[in-house]
């Protein structure tokens, strides 16, 4: 929805820079000094937040002596074999597959838990109902290293510690808060007569959710996907706290590994697992980021 | 009948929540109230059998252990420059960004995308710029100032701090920025410039009074996060050298998970970095929304 409106609204202003009044094109084109100030920051500041990337992978596909000679420079020949390297050294697959499954574990949940939630304390009123969601925003402000003591001791006791799928189901716990909010604000828009309609129907409870509702909360649960996944992908902390044996460890954890046995030398296998790591989430980035970008605009002023 | 009715009602309110309830009482409202509780005790992890202390802990804390002392303050120089920085220069983009008509979505894609990565990756790959990159710079160019010991120098490494946490955090606060400019209407804008006001003028009065709830934002964002950074640090310098670069939440992560296994003792700490958080963000919130009523 949202991304529509997104789209027609760039594509006015587009036209209205084609008619081109004298005031538009003054500060809009890049053939004043201003517009052509503003494209030269931009390029600037676009050159930094691309450089340790570019750095990254420029050098990536170097020997450490090539390394030596240029880092700046373009590689001579490029040196594929760090990447068997890197692939080997981070257990490439069974890593990403780690992180798949936390990631799905702890989506699931929080999407379908928190829908739930979130849907049926905004339809009911009173005391009880009000009660349990302000018990769930009050949380939102707990930084998670006030929590992470005790919950070592939790997870260890429940046995979910050292398991994907015990931190799949930790961050259900730490995540549904913030869903849940973004739930029972989205709620308020969908008409009550479509509960009373399907309740006249004979529709029960849980039918009218899951074949009404849950379809109607299509655009929100996007955001709370992207915002979750994204969270949940890239949180480094809690696996490192929770996945003991290498054998479970995410790509972050994996990487971070690196750095412990080779001490910060072996820049070229290093490099390359870093761009292997990064490589999942760039992808998506590109293929969803009109998405991506409205999820999060969504998710910041409404959460 | 009206009983049996609330009642029911109660229980199809219940039968939904509960799955939720469930993890979030088990995971985060249980570890809460507990770090709470062993925050009063001596529990160091090992020994089954604790006692309570009462307040020593954070009397401790806040009195007889300069690292954390160092650790606070070091935390909130950084916060103080995050604040300021990183709403400054993700105003600035997102007002440039605005401005372009052909090259918007080119470049909010590039500046958003730190925000994809983790900071544990990007950390990794400025300390091979910083590491690395730089120094061989600095001899090809003759650019001295870019040959410092950017990691190794807590003098500097703070502003290597600054600068990969401003990488990766700039560009979310832009796409709201972006969000909130888009609301600006344009016609004020015009009206400003016909009046005669410039590019500074029309900016000051017209556009930043009608982000400032954008602005409330931000400002919070940044307040939350940046008081519990640990992601950057850790990948940067892991605290170092000794606990010169050390914030508050690498400085409990250490004092629980790294020699000392004083659990009791560093729950009083992060009791007291949430409190920190709390205090400071409902003030930040009191301020900036009484003002946005005014504008």
């Amino acid at each position: 929805m949202s991304a529509h409106r997104y789209e027609r609204r760039e594509a006015g202003r587009g036209a209205s820079r084609g008619i081109g009044t004298p005031r538009a094109g003054k500060s809009r084109g890049s053939s004043s000094l201003p517009g052509l100030l503003a494209l030269l920051t931009l390029i600037v500041g676009a050159a930094f937040t691309l450089l340790p990337v570019y750095m990254g992978v420029l050098n990536s596909v170097k020997t450490e002596g090539e390394m030596l000679n240029g880092i700046l420079s373009w590689p001579r020949h490029f040196a594929w074999g760090n990447y068997a390297d890197a692939y080997r050294k981070i257990d490439f697959l069974r890593s990403l597959g780690n992180t798949a499954a936390v990631t799905a574990v702890g989506l699931a949940g929080i999407v379908l838990f928190a829908a739930m939630g979130g849907y049926k304390l905004s339809r009911t009123p009173g005391k009880l109902s009000s009660f349990l969601f302000g018990l769930f925003v009050l949380s939102m402000l707990i930084p998670f290293h006030s929590i992470m003591i005790t919950l070592v001791r939790i997870a260890k006791n429940l046995t979910v510690q050292g398991s994907t799928v015990g931190l799949g189901l930790i961050y259900i716990g730490l995540g549904v808060s913030m869903a849940i909010f973004l739930y029972h604000g989205f709620v308020k828009s969908i008409p009550r007569d479509l509960d009373e309609a399907a309740v006249i129907d004979g529709c029960g409870e849980f039918r009218l959710f899951f074949s009404v509702i849950l379809p109607l909360l299509l655009p929100v649960t996007a955001t709370v996907a992207i915002l979750n996944a994204l969270w949940m992908w890239n949180d480094f902390l809690l696996p490192l706290l929770m996945l003991t044996d290498s054998s479970s460890y995410t790509l972050l954890l994996s990487t971070n590994m690196l750095f412990g046995q080779y001490g910060n030398n072996d820049w070229s296998a290093i490099l390359a697992s870093l761009v292997l790591a990064l490589l999942p989430v760039v992808v998506l980035y590109l293929l969803l980021q009109k998405y991506i970008l409205n999820g999060i605009a969504d998710g910041a002023i409404k959460g | 009948m009206i009983d049996r009715l609330r009642l029911k009602r109660h229980g199809i309110l219940l039968a939904f929540v509960l799955p939720a309830l469930l993890f979030y009482a088990t995971f985060l409202l249980a570890p809460a109230f507990g770090g709470i509780w062993y925050s009063l005790t001596d529990w160091n992890g090992l020994n089954p059998r604790y006692a309570f202390v009462g307040l020593d802990n954070y009397a401790e804390a806040l009195t007889e252990d300069p690292s954390f002392g160092h650790a606070v303050f070091f935390t909130l120089k950084y916060v103080l420059f995050m604040v300021v920085l990183q709403n400054a220069l993700a105003i600035l983009v997102a007002v440039l960004i605005e401005s372009r008509a052909k090259t918007k979505a080119f470049f909010r894609t590039i500046f958003f995308m730190p925000n994809m990565l983790s900071m544990i990756i990007g950390g990794f790959m400025w300390m091979f710029v910083f590491t690395r990159v730089l120094p061989d710079l600095a001899v090809r160019t003759g650019l001295s100032f870019l040959d410092r010991s950017w990691i190794g120098d807590p003098s500097f490494s703070f502003y290597a701090i600054l600068i990969v946490s401003l990488w990766g955090g700039v560009g979310y606060l832009m796409v709201i920025y972006i969000a909130a400019l888009q609301g600006v209407s344009s016609s004020l804008k015009e009206a400003a410039a016909i009046d005669g006001a410039g590019v500074w003028q029309t900016f000051r009065y017209i556009t930043l009074p009608m982000i400032y709830p954008a602005l409330t934002i931000g400002i919070f964002l940044t307040l939350n996060s940046s008081f519990k950074v640990f992601d950057a640090v850790f990948a940067l310098t892991g605290g170092g050298p000794g606990r010169e670069t050390q914030v508050i939440a690498l400085n409990i992560f250490e004092e629980a998970f790294g020699f000392s296994n004083r659990y009791g003792y560093a729950s009083a700490k992060a009791m007291i970095l949430f409190l920190i958080v709390l205090v400071i963000t409902i003030v930040q919130l009191r301020l900036m929304k009484r003002r946005e009523v005014e504008a």
